[in-house]
């Protein structure tokens, strides 16, 4: 079986597993949407504000919850699946670029279900819209390999729970800083593509260092 | 007379140190800061060793994935530990030198919270270290987030220059002659405390070390030959 087609299957398998239990679309994205209506109530109710810090919440709410996508129960594979992956001869690196693949497309499914939400309650400025169709995936993206980075090196501790999230969320700021800021630069009219190549250079990073920590990672946890 | 001879380290670190605090205390204040500009000669030799602790991690981190030496992994944790406290030092002096110059101990500049994100980053890769007990997992998988981590450095370095805000770009060569050939003394002396620092927290480690297979000898003798921990030696072998 080719590299491709284990990894497709990894993916296919972790999309089955997710289908099943729906964890991101009924519990963490109506999580997420919860926290977006409370924001408003902390920081006051001036719509002006919120219109202003609507951007801003919905990529911290995206990237702190995200981190419950990334650690959702349905990723985790218990010791039995594991060893039977290995017996199969998969590619760690097939199994990191499956297990990527998954986290991104919910990570995307997650962004988008809370989009509408954030337009609805904070009324953000939405100039240069068509531009979200490249800065979501690429964020989802991001993310989504950091996450399974630092997944894969928390697997089977004790203190997975605590410790991923203080792994990624302080790594994961090249990522904040590319989304908030082309979604500035559409606001002011200012040329966005400098915040795309950051985006896009720090998943082609995370990409290769993925690969290349995919079999000691196995290694470590085998 | 051994003593001394093993602490050699020790006591240039701190004469080194000495003369460098003699120094920025003696000569010349900066014109337009005053006295408090005296505190860079404090937060940026440690902001620089803070650099060289994390290259060395992770220099040392891709040396253990590459020969599997425990001393590589002793190395590369020691340094990241010394680097996080040359990092909270850098964020201290710069937070009391922010106070009376931008009016503020803390304000959201590129600079300071790339820094403060930098000293989460390397204390995640402690916790990881801590939370692993079995020694070759805890080695290799602290050796995959040691790399990792280093993306943060380059970020630190050229947020001054990617993002124009209050924090000063690079001075040292702009700067009147007297101060810096202070700063470039408290340089060569922070670099001696990094080398003393890392030379006891080597030691430490690999009594450590002992102690740890002291206990897993006991437990042997205790539970029979079945009981025994993994050991670096054999991680190659495993694979």
């Amino acid at each position: 079986m080719t590299f491709w087609r284990q990894a497709k299957e990894i993916a296919r398998k972790d999309l089955v597993v997710e289908a099943r239990t729906s964890e991101v679309v009924l519990m963490t994205a109506p999580f997420g949407a919860a926290a977006l209506i409370l924001i408003p109530l902390a920081i006051g109710t001036d719509a002006p504000l919120l219109s202003r810090l609507g951007a801003g919440m919905y990529w911290i709410v995206v990237l702190l919850f995200g981190v419950l996508v990334i650690l959702r129960k349905s990723a985790v594979d218990g010791p039995a699946q594991t060893d039977v992956i290995r017996l199969l001869g998969v590619d760690p690196a097939a199994r990191f670029a499956g297990a990527t693949a998954t986290t991104a497309f919910l990570l995307l499914l997650f962004e988008i279900i809370l989009a509408p939400v954030v337009i609805a309650l904070y009324n953000p400025d939405l100039r240069g819209w068509p531009w979200l169709l490249l800065i979501l995936p690429l964020t989802a993206a991001g993310l989504a390999l950091l996450g399974t980075i630092a997944a894969g090196v928390t697997t089977g501790l004790g203190t997975r729970i605590s410790l991923t999230p203080l792994l990624i969320i302080p790594l994961s700021l090249p990522l904040l800083l590319g989304a908030t800021q082309a979604l500035e630069g559409l606001r002011l009219g200012r040329g966005i593509l400098p915040w795309l190549v950051l985006l896009a250079a720090v998943d082609l990073a995370l990409a290769v260092a993925g690969v290349l920590a995919a079999r000691p990672i196995e290694e470590a946890t085998a | 007379m051994t003593a001394l001879r093993s602490r050699w380290l020790e006591l240039l670190a701190i004469v080194a140190l000495a003369a460098s605090l003699v120094r920025s205390f003696t000569v010349q204040a900066d014109v337009t800061q005053g006295d408090v500009q005296r505190l860079m000669y404090v937060h940026v030799p440690s902001a620089w060793l803070a650099f060289l602790a994390f290259g060395v991690t992770v220099f040392a981190s891709a040396a253990w994935l590459r020969t599997k030496q425990d001393r590589w992994d002793r190395l590369a944790a020691a340094s990241a530990e010394v680097g996080v406290v040359f990092t909270a030092l850098a964020i201290a002096a710069g937070m009391i030198w922010a106070r009376p110059v931008w009016g503020q101990f803390w304000t959201w500049e590129p600079r300071l919270v790339t820094t403060a994100l930098l000293f989460f980053i390397y204390l995640g890769y402690l916790s990881l270290r801590k939370a692993v007990l079995d020694p070759a997992v805890r080695a290799r998988r602290a050796a995959i987030m040691g790399i990792i981590a280093f993306i943060q450095v380059p970020i630190v370095y050229q947020s001054v220059n990617w993002w124009r805000s209050l924090h000063q770009t690079s001075s040292r060569n702009s700067i009147d002659t007297p101060l810096r050939l202070t700063l470039w003394l408290a340089v060569l002396a922070f670099t001696f405390v990094y080398l003393a620092l890392m030379r006891r927290r080597l030691e430490l480690a690999r009594l450590e070390d002992q102690l740890e297979a002291r206990h897993a000898d006991s437990a042997s003798e205790l539970a029979g030959d079945g009981v025994t921990i993994p050991t670096l030696d054999r991680v190659g072998q495993n694979v």
